[in-house]
């Protein structure tokens, strides 16, 4: 595929996620959109967690790893402020602020600003802490398990960039009894928080984790973009895979590859809606 | 939200709107004299529409470099502020940090007590991290009490013994090949391929003024 052709695409691809965006915000504003969602189960843990630290007086503690604006990374950072911010919102009727940590210092504006939007009761300067630097840092790793200990969080969210480091973080938690849930962009932290974590979110789940943690009704319809696409990329690659294989076996012809797309989907659809 | 803050939203996300259209545009239309046909000047027409796209990329990388200034304040701020109340480790940190630039300045540059004290700190959490590892990986059934978790935990087993140099586990070891290379590589490109959706979806809505990441 030349330059040319993947730059149009690349265009119709953008284009066409606007207006899935717009689309999915219009449908999601009429609420009976959210019957659709479908479950995850990472997100059930949640609201109990918002309540035992209202509860308890101690603080979540919520990890951006080393997610950073202006980075490759930074529609994680994004992705993982808007989420927090739904979170912080949650635990608005506690005493004690939530605590936000991260290893990139071009993150540490972004999470002072998530937490001052959603804890208006101040300290958004002194609970946003940046402990130095960069991805697998296991000086980041050191200082949060530091926080862990001496501020004795009621519940950890991890949702960023990680990578094995987590371990040592989760393992932390865990020993003081803490819950915590965890999902990474990088393939060694998404594995170490599926085998570690109480809770885990996989793959594209760390950028719907907002619709899910958001309380109004308009926020889930930005995650059935994201379940929009995953199914028509699903069905191109099953489509692709047929034809492949129809070039293998010369009596599956066209019409054989059509029916059996359509009989994909609509096993999809099923799937999709019961769950 | 009062009328001040609704303005600085508007304007932030007016911004965020203005520089994420033109860096977009800029990566989609620039560098490419051929999407604009063969007519005279397409060459000087692509290269126009790429340069504010490189402006503002310069610009980020400019703030990336300031950015961990705004790091060690927040470091420094954050410490000062817990030694009020008494916390042992805060001062030893805001000691150490002093001690170090102290060190760096009068020794011109001297990188030994990094060698000496750091790099010996690090590979024993390193070491430590092996550990928490193995007593993660000894929990995963206890977690997921289910058939993804037992398949977890089977995939583990079958890597481990394939990576010991014994032949009597060439057969593991063939097994473990095939995992890696078909099921595992298909795993992770479904994956990265979610997260590349999440990622574009996420951009357009930070673009279109969606996230209330920045909006004040």
């Amino acid at each position: 595929m030349d330059d040319t052709t993947l730059q149009v695409y690349s265009v119709l691809f953008v284009l066409a996620t606007v207006v899935l965006v717009y689309t999915a915000r219009y449908f999601g504003a009429r609420r009976a959109r959210r019957r659709a969602q479908r479950q995850i189960a990472g997100f059930d843990a949640l609201p109990g967690w918002a309540e035992g630290a209202i509860e308890s007086s101690r603080p979540l503690h919520l990890a951006f790893g080393s997610a950073g604006v202006g980075e490759d990374n930074t529609a994680v950072a994004l992705a993982e402020a808007e989420f927090f911010h739904h979170v912080i919102q949650r635990v608005g009727a506690g005493d004690v602020s939530p605590i936000i940590s991260t290893s990139a210092a071009a993150t540490v504006p972004l999470g002072q600003d998530t937490l001052r939007r959603g804890w208006q009761r101040g300290g958004a300067l002194t609970r946003t802490q940046w402990y130095p630097q960069g991805r697998r840092s296991i000086g980041y790793a050191a200082a949060v398990s530091g926080v862990i200990e001496s501020e004795r969080p009621s519940a950890h969210i991890f949702a960023g960039s990680f990578g094995s480091e987590l371990a040592l973080m989760i393992d932390s938690a865990a020993r003081r009894g803490q819950g915590s849930l965890a999902v990474s962009d990088q393939l060694q932290g998404q594995a170490v928080a599926y085998a570690m974590a109480d809770q885990a979110l996989i793959g594209e789940e760390l950028f719907a984790a907002a619709s899910y943690a958001a309380e109004d009704g308009r926020a889930p319809a930005d995650a059935m973009v994201m379940d929009v696409w995953r199914a028509l990329l699903i069905m191109g690659m099953t489509v692709v895979l047929l034809l492949e294989v129809a070039k293998q076996m010369p009596w599956l012809s066209w019409p054989a590859v059509a029916v059996a797309s359509l009989v994909l989907l609509g096993l999809g659809l099923l799937v999709y809606r019961r769950r | 939200m009062g009328r001040g803050q609704g303005v600085g939203a508007f304007f932030s996300a007016l911004v965020a709107f203005a520089v994420g259209v033109t860096v977009m545009l800029s990566l989609l239309l620039g560098d490419n004299p051929a999407l604009f046909g063969d007519r005279p000047g397409s060459d000087e027409l692509a290269r126009r529409i790429a340069l504010p796209g490189d402006v503002l990329l310069r610009l980020i990388v400019i703030f990336l470099a300031l950015s961990i200034v705004i790091g060690i304040a927040n470091l420094l701020f954050v410490h000062v502020s817990r030694l009020t109340s008494g916390k042992f480790y805060s001062a030893v940190l805001l000691a150490s940090f002093g001690f170090t630039i102290y060190w760096y300045v009068t020794r011109r540059g001297d990188t030994s007590l990094l060698e000496a004290v750091q790099l010996p700190i690090e590979s024993a959490l390193a070491a430590l991290l092996f550990v928490s590892l193995v007593h993660g990986s000894s929990r995963v059934m206890g977690k997921r009490n289910d058939i993804w978790g037992l398949l977890f935990v089977a995939v583990v087993v079958v890597v481990l013994l394939a990576s010991l140099p014994l032949a009597e586990l060439a057969p593991v070891k063939a097994w473990s090949d095939w995992l890696m290379r078909i099921p595992v590589s298909a795993g992770v490109r479904a994956m990265l391929l979610g997260i590349a959706l999440g990622m574009v979806v996420t951009g357009v809505r930070a673009v279109l003024g969606q996230d209330r990441s920045y909006r004040g």
